[in-house]
């Protein structure tokens, strides 16, 4: 079909969200969406949710954190953000989620709220409850390994 | 802006005071109250203020009172009263709500509409005339789904009209056990004002643990008589 003209087109947002699970999930971009679509449709209802339209255009995740830019129809911006953040956990893994900054356009959010750190996990021996125990540890957060969980813990814990 | 959220870690939680801090500083709270509750009493191997160093955010020590009877509560009040900042009484049955709204000790009557609890008009100036504040526990909008969560919103609403009604103080709180369960400021104004809440109304409530936790270590304080009463300097002879 013809593409609309410019003043027809729907005018978007483009949320920057951070993401943060335990170091063992493995998430993809359908998962993330799947989510997200859940997520609005609960909170906000079918109406509010084909509104707010929330699609996720741009998804990274490795190692226990990701990235994300959810497009939102413009003026829908806040019902988006308090849908993503009712996202408590993806395919049965809980997950922490941040919505960084919106912006107008995807570069825009990508360079002001977007930041591949890259930091490779490691794997390391702690003392936690006086227990030995490995710990997946990336920059100063360490997440134990507790009988069959996670527990979260800073290298402050570890001094 | 100074938002505050109140946080159950290690051992009631699963991420310790550090983590909780440190991810509270990345989503941009300026900082933590440790309501863990009084079965499992936060374990501060880090001292709160390298914590403060470290990441930038203040961590209050708060205790979140667990018992099955005023009487059993009444007796831990007096025990966490001289030990913490802020005293948390956990609610959710008529008894337990009423005490902890008319005690003079007690700082927030936590998630009072929880399990059979309820709250009406009697609690609420109770609460005001006592300066307990109620809290707008967020959790089960967040974190369930169905019928939970329909039920959590009505209780929300009513609880929300009753405080409005007779001014009653309150804070507001997501209520996390571990780090992933932290939102941001922005994220539980964005949820509050789909659910019927004003964006301020929520601001205030976070902001409220921080003017909570100043003034309750100002009256900790060697310098503090009483409220109003500073000490001066000596008139001197003309």
């Amino acid at each position: 079909m013809k593409h609309l003209p410019k003043h027809l087109r729907p005018r978007w947002r483009y949320l920057a969200v951070h993401l943060e699970t335990w170091p063992d999930a493995d998430l993809d971009r359908r998962d993330f969406q799947r989510s997200v679509w859940f997520a609005t449709q609960n909170l906000l209802g079918d109406a509010g949710s084909a509104d707010a339209d929330c699609k996720v255009l741009h998804f990274e995740f490795a190692d226990g954190t990701g990235e994300a830019i959810v497009r939102a129809r413009h003026g829908h911006a806040d019902e988006a953000r308090a849908a993503l953040a009712c996202v408590d956990e993806i395919r049965g893994d809980p997950v922490g989620l941040f919505v960084a900054g919106i912006s107008g356009t995807v570069r825009a959010c990508e360079e002001k709220y977007l930041r591949r750190d890259g930091q490779i996990p490691d794997e390391r021996k702690v003392v936690f409850e006086d227990d030995q125990r490995s710990a997946v540890v990336r920059g100063n957060r360490y997440d134990v390994r507790t009988d069959g969980a996670f527990a979260g813990a800073t290298e402050l814990d570890f001094e | 802006m100074v938002f505050y959220e109140g946080v159950h870690a290690h051992p009631d939680g699963d991420s310790t005071v550090a983590r909780m801090a440190a991810t509270a500083a990345d989503y941009e709270f300026d900082g933590v109250v440790v309501r863990n509750h009084s079965d499992a009493t936060a374990e501060y191997d880090t001292d709160p203020e390298r914590i403060r160093e470290e990441y930038g955010v203040d961590v209050v020590e708060a205790v979140e009172i667990r018992a099955d009877n005023p009487e059993v509560a009444a007796g831990h009040v007096g025990n966490y009263r001289p030990k913490c900042t802020v005293l948390l009484v956990h609610g959710g049955t008529p008894s337990l709500n009423r005490f902890a709204v008319e005690s003079d000790r007690v700082d927030v009557l936590a998630h009072p509409m929880e399990g059979r609890g309820d709250f009406n008009h009697v609690l609420a100036k109770a609460a005001a005339e006592y300066d307990v504040r109620v809290e707008f526990n967020l959790s089960r909008v967040l974190r369930s789904d169905g019928g939970p969560r329909v039920q959590a919103l009505q209780d929300l609403r009513k609880l929300r009209e009753i405080v409005t009604q007779y001014d009653a103080p309150f804070v507001v709180s997501a209520d996390p056990t571990n780090h992933l369960q932290i939102r941001g400021p922005r994220e539980l104004v964005a949820i509050g004002e789909t659910i019927g809440f004003s964006e301020d109304q929520i601001r205030d409530g976070l902001r409220e643990w921080g003017r909570l936790a100043e003034r309750n270590r100002e009256r900790a304080s060697d310098d503090f008589i009483a409220p109003g009463v500073k000490r001066g300097r000596y008139e001197e002879e003309p």
